[in-house]
């Protein structure tokens, strides 16, 4: 039993809090951080980076199975399932490793363990009792269940089996259609898996512009996927190898079914009621500056709440360690977070949607489609949309949603736009470079005023 | 030899002034016709051309006063030499061979600046459509203080309709133009600043390096309505503004007024039932043409034709004996940020209500561009001054002098009228007038009063 004194102690070393470690030491705090399992968190180890391997493959392999129209002949590609799970093992293992070294250059002492609060300022993790004048909880969030339907790792996969199977079903059911679900679907589509993707809201990927979303679920068709909105699934029976749902008053058949259905924040045996923290559906409830209703504790990440993304947790992470040094941070503005899906075709997306910007006031909607870019036509990759919205009488940029290729890498051009707060203006008066893709984004804007150039 | 550019007198009474602006710069060419430099006295901007072609040099800078017939500058026609430095600066200038120059516009006959409303500093701010700024603009409704109705209180056009009619409203108060680096913003903060006629230096930036972002412009125009414009433009607590140019002027002015005359205040209750439906009928009628009347035009026209009944009370009173004037040309009060000006709408008896709504707008418009000649502000016999659209009941409006009287326009609201013993919802406002009783005694003031009341009771007879 040893005792440690800290000036802020960090639960959770996924991206949220590995990253407040970091800044806290930065800042020439003592930082402890408490991790129950590995360094980097789900994102790491059981998320965004072994998800986006395992797409990569799938990226790939489609590619590969179109190199004909390059002029390319090459043989029908064929995958080996264990090495392309291996090959987002080992991404995962590296990057986690990476996470560590980070901890011992910035001297951050890792407790490794579940943690307890015993008071407001006191956390036990196994043999040791962290005394900390600041804690960050920065726990997570895990795939939910359905009261009727729960995963069992078997033939109902959570996303962590799903990105770890040991055989490639035939024919596989996916229930939720958000950014993990539809990724699933599009890699295994593309791996051969006959793929039933159904969301009970009326659009798949419920948190993007209904156009996008849209344009992904024709897309998806066309790529052989079956894809059920406005439809829930009542029941899922496992029998030996296979299962059968209950969808739309119809039993159906399939080798195995992915549930995702979003997340819930890790909120359980840390102690937190003891301490007074108050939580909300399953969330910690902070103010802007992610503090708690308990003085000293901080909450950041998808145990802070929604939108559940590794970059709005680090974000946060930043702002409770500024907020803890008096460093007056910048609240988190919640309609500035890109969103990517990374599917095939890819979505990315920041701000209002075009039917939440019209609720506020006039705007203006610039589209540009792909079809139109000569570098779209050049790499054989026409299929996407970009569309801007614009407060009509400010000429703020409210919204970018955009399907294509490529485009969770440029949605950052207009982050760094709707950061700035640059208007209609500035948008067109830059010198976007030719050919790209991200010319499109250009014309998009000038197409929300009437300009555009090439449709 | 060069030859001088001097600072031309505008009026008689004319004895500052300053270079505004260099409209061609140090050492740059001008031919002659051409516009110099402006000219900005205490009453009037006045852009000046040159008289000769050449090479301008200046002795002055913008915005230091200087009295007229100073030197300003000189053109050099070509081939001549420049000297590097110019002897002669206006403080040096030998004092007899300072010439005279010729007023170039008459001496107006009424005084530009008068009237009793506040001036109004800059405007507090609420989101709002183009539709309905440009609603706001025609009608002369000072949008900012109108409430919104639309998605997040925004101001939508029917609020600005809604505004007009419930308001006796005058032109807005357009922004003001402020000196000094301009600070980190935003595009868009710099936009809706622009806009929304926030300064932008006087606005405090939260962003990253204290940039100024869209939130603190929106703040500060939040605060601005709440707390009377303390966060916008205009002068801050702990200031000391010098008095100065136009706020001397009405200084001097209104002291004057009341120090000179007898003035004196009465309140009448009008019932505004027919003319808030006389307005509406015309404003739909003319909608195509792009007229749209205000209360401020009805009242106008009211006060107008009452005074060829009354004509003691279209009279200056000159000490020894009252000059009846024989024109009936009423000014306007509109405020500006930098002080209130009164343009002049002429012949008011002779004008229909849509001339005169289209000769008010005219003016509204130039006053708040800063494009009003000396003719807009000349020969005013009476004025008429609105504060309806702040919600004012009742106050004290000083003459303009050497005017008679002067006639307050108040809120619109809903009052009552007695059917028997039900009270009826009835369309009221109150009429203050200012009457100097060197001129005109109580009861025939008040016959006035009773004329200008009847006239919008029965507002019909202003269409004849």
């Amino acid at each position: 039993m040893s005792e440690h004194n800290v000036d802020v102690l960090v639960i959770g070393g996924g991206p949220g809090g590995y990253t407040a470690a970091i800044r806290a030491s930065q800042l020439g705090l003592s930082v402890g951080l408490a991790e129950r399992a590995e360094l980097g968190g789900v994102c790491l180890n059981w998320g965004c980076i072994p998800t986006k391997s395992l797409l990569h493959t799938a990226d790939v392999m489609r590619e590969a199975m179109a190199a004909s129209e390059l002029g390319l002949e090459i043989s029908k590609p064929r995958f080996n399932l264990k090495k392309v799970v291996k090959r987002s093992r080992d991404v995962a293992a590296q990057l986690s490793g990476g996470v560590s070294h980070l901890m011992r250059k910035n001297k951050i002492t890792v407790f490794a363990g579940n943690a307890m609060f015993q008071d407001k300022n006191t956390v036990v993790v196994g043999d040791d009792t962290i005394l900390a004048d600041n804690i960050i909880v920065a726990t997570g969030a895990r795939a939910r269940n359905l009261p009727h339907i729960q995963a069992d790792g078997d033939r109902v996969w959570d996303a962590r089996s799903a990105m770890t199977p040991t055989f490639m079903p035939k024919k596989l059911l996916i229930i939720g259609a958000g950014a993990i679900g539809v990724e699933f679907a599009s890699f295994y589509n593309t791996l051969g898996a006959k793929v039933t993707l159904v969301e009970v809201m009326d659009q798949i990927l419920p948190a993007e512009d209904s156009e996008i979303a849209d344009l992904a679920k024709q897309s998806f068709i066309k790529q052989g996927m079956e894809v059920l909105t406005g439809t829930g699934v009542d029941e899922v029976k496992v029998a030996g190898k296979s299962l059968t749902a209950l969808i739309g008053g119809k039993n159906r058949k399939f080798d195995a079914a992915i549930l995702s259905v979003g997340v819930s924040g890790n909120i359980e045996d840390l102690g937190l009621e003891a301490i007074g923290v108050e939580v909300d559906r399953g969330f910690i409830s902070v103010d802007e500056y992610q503090q708690t209703s308990v003085d000293g504790v901080y909450a950041i990440g998808d145990v802070a709440g929604v939108p559940c993304l590794a970059h709005k947790a680090s974000h946060e992470g930043i702002i409770a360690v500024e907020g803890i040094v008096g460093e007056m941070p910048h609240p988190l503005n919640k309609e500035r977070i890109p969103g990517c899906t990374y599917s095939h075709p890819q979505i990315a997306s920041i701000g209002l949607s075009e039917v939440q910007a019209g609720e506020r006031g006039e705007i203006k909607v610039g589209r540009f489609p792909l079809l139109a870019n000569g570098k779209a036509v050049a790499v054989n990759d026409t299929e996407g949309l970009v569309k801007t919205i614009f407060d009509a009488s400010t000429g703020a940029l409210l919204g970018a949603h955009m399907i294509g290729p490529g485009v969770t890498e440029m949605i950052q051009g207009f982050a760094v736009a709707i950061g700035l707060e640059t208007t209609e203006a500035e948008l067109m008066d830059t010198i976007f470079p030719h050919p790209t893709l991200s010319e499109a984004m250009h014309e998009s804007v000038l197409s929300a005023f009437g300009r555009t150039i090439n449709f | 030899m060069p030859r001088e550019i001097y600072l031309v007198k505008v009026g008689m009474s004319m004895t500052e002034g300053m270079v505004s602006e260099w409209f061609v710069e140090d050492g740059g060419q001008v031919k002659k016709g051409d516009l110099v430099y402006a000219l900005e006295t205490e009453k009037v901007n006045l852009d000046v051309d040159a008289d000769y072609s050449g090479t301008v040099k200046h002795l002055v800078e913008v915005g230091v006063t200087l009295e007229p017939g100073d030197l300003v500058g000189y053109i050099f026609e070509s081939g001549e030499d420049i000297p590097d430095t110019l002897a002669g600066a206006p403080a040096s200038a030998p004092t007899e061979t300072k010439p005279e120059p010729e007023p170039t516009a008459p001496e107006p006959v009424s005084a530009p600046v008068a009237a009793s409303a506040p001036i109004v500093s800059g405007d507090g701010h609420i989101k709002s459509s183009p539709a309905a700024r440009r609603l706001a603009r025609e009608l002369g409704v000072d949008y900012t203080r109108v409430a919104g109705s639309g998605p997040g209180g925004r101001i939508v056009e029917a609020d600005v309709q809604a505004a007009s009619q419930s308001d006796a409203a005058v032109p807005a108060a357009s922004a003001e133009i402020a000196t000094g680096p301009e600070p980190k913003a935003s595009p868009l903060a710099k936009r809706l600043a622009s806009e929304r006629g926030i300064d932008i230096r006087s606005v405090k930036g939260t962003g990253p390096g204290g940039r100024i972002v869209q939130s603190d412009i929106e703040n500060a125009a939040v605060a601005g309505v709440s707390a009377g414009a303390a966060v916008v433009s205009g002068p801050r607590a702990g200031e000391r503004v010098p008095v100065k140019g136009m706020r001397k002027t009405i200084a001097s002015r209104m002291h004057q007024s009341l120090q000179e005359s007898a003035q004196l205040t009465m309140d009448m209750e009008v019932n505004m039932d027919d003319a808030v439906k006389m307005r509406n009928s015309l404003v739909e009628e003319w909608a195509n043409e792009g007229i749209k009347p205000t209360y401020t035009d009805i009242v106008i026209k009211a006060v107008g034709k009452a005074l060829l009944a009354h004509p003691m009370m279209n009279s200056q009173f000159l000490g020894a004996e009252i000059a009846l004037m024989t024109e009936v040309n009423v000014g306007m009060a509109v405020a500006l940020p930098e002080g209130l000006v009164v343009p002049v709408v002429r012949n008011v008896d002779q004008l229909s209500i849509k001339e005169l709504a289209q000769e008010t707008s005219r003016l509204a418009i130039a006053a708040r561009e800063g494009a009003l000649g000396l003719d807009d502000y000349a020969g005013g016999t009476f004025t008429v001054t609105a504060l309806g659209m702040y919600g004012v009941d009742s106050f004290t409006p000083i003459i303009n002098q050497p005017q008679t009287g002067i006639m307050g326009v108040n809120r619109i609201f809903d009052g009552v009228e007695w059917d028997g013993d039900k009270p009826v919802k009835t369309k009221k406002m109150n009429l203050s007038l200012t009457w100097d009783h060197r001129a005109v005694d109580g009861a025939p003031a008040a016959e006035y009063l009773v004329e200008v009341r009847n006239l919008l009771q029965s507002p019909y007879r202003l269409l004849v």
